[in-house]
């Protein structure tokens, strides 16, 4: 150990030197692309990462290049990710993949680019489908352009259904949730959703509250003076679905952890398989990796209703596309965004990836009509355009933490107490009287 | 105690009951990374892959391939080697003045190392943002490079003080008078001696960084300077909405290969360092 | 180790300058120079961030809300001390920090005992004794995570009386429990290395005596051996408690703050990071901060701790 040490003051010059260097390079190659060309960075979520790359190479014009970064997994981590950049007034921002539920929240915040004039009448025409164009709307002004729109469906095997004797119940779309779950008991299936204290157990309660005609809260322009609601029949409806469930034999033993993909095992499974309700992206994970056989069970249905005699509300999710108010190339940040969301890019996107279109004339075309099941197809849309959005909020994030909070575990939800419970939290939270 | 065939017994045991606790976990962590993530979607419960669920290196050729991942390897080595060293030049100028020299103030620093040593990390987190979006050190490497040294210099000075206490300074003089220049003497005969000391320094202070998690998630917020154990806990795997278990299990045995190396190669400096610099009788 | 604690500083004074008033004088003056950089460096990135949070906690100070800016004076310090979240926040980290810092106490000690005693093997029961201290507390929260999962690890299998499908992370006190055993794995070992320093200073001519007037073991360990380990193990605990008292890296990992395992490191961290609440949120740092030093206070005062032996003053 003697020896090298005599070395080491030259060596650490030099590395310290290297070190510099390296951070002087990380810092300066976000800006520019070699020659000269500036570089727009859009900040992906990870939904669809070939699609998207081919997408940015598209996109890219004899001005500027797009090049792509990646955001985490979860819609709350994406949020903390891209609203950190933009609390720090972060110019390398230019374009971002939004959930839809934050871009209220981005738009109040002064952090997206608003679209002006031809550029917001292109990304909300009379071609996008009503839910979409609605989400990139705040305070009337058009704040991002819908790429992609995603909902629910309750997925389940034929066999299951027809053993259970739900299978026509489910093919009107009249089928309740109450239904569902006893039929899943009564012959040894589950019954998977996503319950883990995160956005889509938000996502869940929001449509069961939705779907038996109530709201999780209204009147949200009013910001932290919304009107909360969920302390109704509706809540109690709501709650009264996840107690059943989570005292059913037909709940899943990771309930309480349960996210997108750690019920799929359970379809193909040693049991007769489950109802589950989940995106559309489980069509094209089934495909390929199960048996023919297997495969040809598979069926589809309408989202569950909360109430009988209620239409149900499906979850809608999606992709917008907003531009970082400090981008040094709005102008072309605009018109990227615009190109990354045209009808060819929401074609690609639904044949490569299965995540649906916001635009009404892609489901139209043909390559989408080859690779889909048509009826799987009609079902989507029918989805996207009857599905209920979650509150539309400056304050989405704390709303939805509040409601995680008091409806999580799914094990201690009760109609009795939990509503009432989680209306008075909303509030205090609202108002910064209680922590979160 | 006198019975010596059941205190042997009982030795052999605790010393069996230490590998198991040590090992295991490490070697659950390598078993599931080759687990097929397929079977990992099926469920796949056990110590063991299941049959048919054995997925060979593809977790590990998956991790690898991820640009991230290898990214957060790059920014952890890069930022953990600078604030390494630059936290061990600084604490053997303050060490070298607690051994050897009586000042004013040295009672100021090492309280001042204890309260950090103590210090709630995460009570940082938002005024630093705070501060650094301000100076636009936010998503860099300095921006972690920092708080790394302030963190670390509490143990790198400990662990140098003790071990320069214990350098025998009259041999410098001892050389200058058998004829060598005072550089020479430092040389030849200081340097050696308080070799060993500084590089358990470093080992010590290189491992904390290494693990450092707070500082990792809330200062950075892409793979500019995101270092491993955030990217782990932000994992993507190609199917967005699968946590990939195994692959992340992949994943976090690379992350801890250069550990696994470090302990191997110098166990004995990383043990004296431990016990020198953390408590003395 | 304490017969060089006076040594290096009698040589450093051997006379070279003539007047003794002057060299003490530059030695002062290069021994402030040394310690500068240091003093400097760990100062900045905490005591000036500190007194920042301090002023930020007057205000409400949100990120999403710039323009909603106002100074509200104590309002948030009112409404974190009346909250039940913040009271349950600090009710589950003490829990944790006195329960991991016990079983790592014990379990380390026996460690410490064994690795003592044994004579094969050392240095494979010495190197892999630091593999959890050098694992990522993230790895291993990972690897317990994965190893109490219901639907891939093994500990359901393992463990007689648990049912094959029993999610640990469905309820509090199981949740923590998984929590406190990967916090458990990982700081053991270095706790027991502390011991076994510890153990190393008893002087074994003390023990052999203690034999010699007939001692049991048992006697041997608590009248001769413990008592004169005292300064090793209350640093230990000192250490280890307020490491545990900020836990945060293993519930981010394994529970996410879920099903009540929040620590108050947690929820400071989601107030700050993910609500961007700056005011409430500096609020919580400082009352993080005040709590760790009440607690190393109270462990100070109460197990009558060493200061000088936990500064490392030679």
């Amino acid at each position: 150990m003697g020896d090298p040490q005599g070395r080491g003051a030259g060596s650490a010059v030099r590395r310290v030197g290297i070190g510099a260097a390296l951070v002087l390079a990380a810092g300066t190659l976000s800006a520019c692309s070699s020659d000269g060309k500036p570089t727009l960075n859009w900040y992906i979520n990870p939904d669809g990462q070939a699609t998207l790359t081919s997408l940015a190479e598209r996109c890219s014009t004899d001005d500027y290049d797009i090049a792509i970064q990646l955001l985490p997994t979860g819609a709350t981590d994406q949020r903390t990710q891209l609203a950190r950049r933009l609390a720090a007034n972060d110019s390398s921002t230019d374009l971002m993949s939004l959930d839809p539920v934050f871009v209220a929240e981005f738009a109040n915040a002064g952090w997206l680019a608003e679209f002006e004039g031809d550029a917001a009448d292109a990304v909300v025409d009379d071609d996008v489908l009503s839910g979409p164009a609605d989400t990139v709307q705040w305070d009337d002004k058009v704040y991002a352009a819908p790429q992609w729109a995603n909902t629910q469906v309750l997925w389940y095997r034929q066999s299951l259904a027809e053993q259970a004797g739900i299978a026509d119940a489910l093919q009107d779309g009249t089928a309740t949730w109450s239904q569902v779950i006893d039929a899943a008991s009564e012959n040894g299936a589950t019954v998977g959703v996503q319950a883990d204290r995160y956005e889509a157990y938000m996502v869940w309660i929001n449509s069961l509250v939705q779907g038996a005609g109530g709201d999780i809260v209204s009147d949200t322009e009013a910001g932290v003076d919304a009107q909360v609601d969920i302390d109704s029949d509706a809540g109690r409806a709501a709650a009264a679905v996840v107690q059943q469930l989570a005292d059913s034999p037909a709940a899943q033993s990771d309930l309480s952890v349960s996210r997108e993909g750690t019920s799929l095992g359970a379809m193909y499974g040693d049991g007769p398989g489950e109802f589950m309700t989940n995106w559309t992206f489980v069509y094209k994970n089934y495909e390929g990796t199960v048996s023919d056989e297997e495969f040809a069970d598979l069926a589809w249905a309408r989202y569950p209703r909360t109430v009988e005699g209620e239409e149900s509300a499906p979850p809608v999710g999606g992709i917008d596309i907003g531009v970082g108010a400090f981008s040094e190339h709005p102008d072309w940040a605009i018109e990227a965004a615009q190109c990354v969301t045209d009808p060819e890019a929401q074609l690609q996107l639904a044949v490569n990836d299965g995540l649906m279109p916001a635009r009404a004339s892609v489901y139209e075309e043909q390559e989408l009509v080859d690779a889909y099941d048509a009826g799987l197809l009609d079902l989507y849309r029918e989805s996207i355009e009857a599905g209920g959005t979650r509150p539309k909020s400056a304050f989405y994030n704390q709303i939805s933490g509040a409601v995680q909070s008091t409806w999580h575990p799914p094990a201690s939800v009760d109609p009795e107490k939990t509503p009432r419970e989680s209306a008075d939290f909303i509030r205090d939270v609202l108002q910064g009287k209680a922590l979160l | 105690m006198g019975n010596t065939p059941l205190r042997k017994v009982g030795i052999a045991l605790g010393a069996a009951l230490i590998l198991i606790w040590c090992l295991l976990p490490v070697a659950w962590i390598i078993s599931l990374s080759f687990k097929s993530q397929e079977s990992i979607t099926n469920g796949s419960p056990g110590f063991f892959p299941s049959e048919g669920g054995f997925a060979g290196w593809d977790n590990y050729v998956a991790a690898w391939d991820n640009e991230q991942f290898r990214r957060a390897i790059f920014n952890s080595i890069g930022i953990s080697l600078i604030a390494t060293l630059l936290s061990v030049i600084v604490a053997t100028l303050a060490a070298y003045a607690i051994a050897r020299l009586e000042f004013r103030g040295k009672k100021l620093v090492l309280s001042t190392a204890l309260a950090i040593a103590m210090f709630p990390v995460v009570s940082l987190v938002g005024p630093l943002f705070d501060m650094w979006r301000a100076i636009g050190l936010y998503d860099t490497w300095p921006g972690l490079i920092i708080p790394y040294m302030s963190f670390t210099l509490p143990l790198a000075i400990w662990t140098l003080a003790a071990f320069f206490r214990e350098i025998p300074w009259e041999m410098e003089q001892a050389a200058q008078v058998d004829g060598a220049t005072s550089w020479q003497a430092f040389r030849k005969v200081i340097v050696p001696l308080a070799a060993p000391g500084v590089f358990t320094a470093a080992i010590l202070t290189f491992f904390f960084a290494w693990n450092d998690f707070v500082f990792g998630i809330s200062l950075t917020s892409t793979e500019a300077a995101r270092p491993i154990p955030a990217s782990l806990s932000f994992f993507v795997g190609s199917d967005p909405f699968n946590r990939p278990a195994s692959l992340l299990a992949a994943g976090a045995v690379i992350a801890t290969l250069p550990i696994i190396v470090i302990v191997l190669a110098f166990q004995r400096k990383i043990v004296a360092g431990l016990t020198s610099g953390a408590v003395k009788g | 180790m304490s017969a060089t604690t006076t040594a290096p500083a009698g040589v450093a004074k051997t006379p070279k300058s003539k007047n003794a008033s002057d060299r003490s004088v530059a030695e002062n003056r290069l021994g402030m120079k040394l310690v500068a950089p240091a003093l400097v460096v760990m100062l900045f990135v905490t005591a000036f961030p500190m007194l920042q949070a301090l002023w930020l906690s007057l205000s409400n100070y949100a990120l999403t809300a710039p323009d909603d800016r106002s100074f509200v004076g104590a309002q948030n310090y009112v409404t974190a001390l009346s909250d039940p979240l913040f009271w349950r926040t600090m009710l589950v980290t003490v829990g944790i920090m006195v329960v991991t810092v016990f079983f790592e106490l014990v379990i380390g000690f026996v460690f410490a005992l064994v690795m003592h005693r044994v004579i094969f093997a050392r240095g494979i029961i010495r190197t892999s004794i630091l593999i959890p201290y050098g694992v990522i507390t993230v790895v291993s929260g990972f690897a317990w995570q994965f190893a109490f999962s219901s639907t891939n690890g093994f500990v359901n299998a393992w463990v007689p009386f648990i049912e094959d499908n029993f999610n640990w992370f469905g309820e509090q006190f199981p949740a923590l429990f998984a929590i406190c055993v990967s916090e458990i794995w990982k700081t053991t070992p270095f706790m027991s290395l502390l011991l076994l320093a510890g153990l190393a200073q008893v002087s074994e001519d003390m023990i052999e005596a203690a034999k010699v007037d007939g001692a049991t073991w048992w006697q041997r360990m608590w009248k001769v051996i413990l008592p004169n380990m005292r300064a090793a193990i209350m640093v230990a605990i000192l250490f280890r408690a307020l490491d545990a008292f900020r836990i945060f890296d293993n519930i981010f990992v394994m529970t996410g703050g879920a099903v009540n395992t929040e620590s108050v490191s947690f929820l400071t961290y989601r107030q700050v990071i993910e609500q961007f609440q700056i005011g409430m949120g500096s609020a919580l740092s400082v009352l993080l901060f005040l709590s760790v030093l009440v607690i190393a206070f109270g462990i100070v005062k109460l197990f009558r701790v060493d200061l000088a032996a936990a500064r490392q003053e030679g």
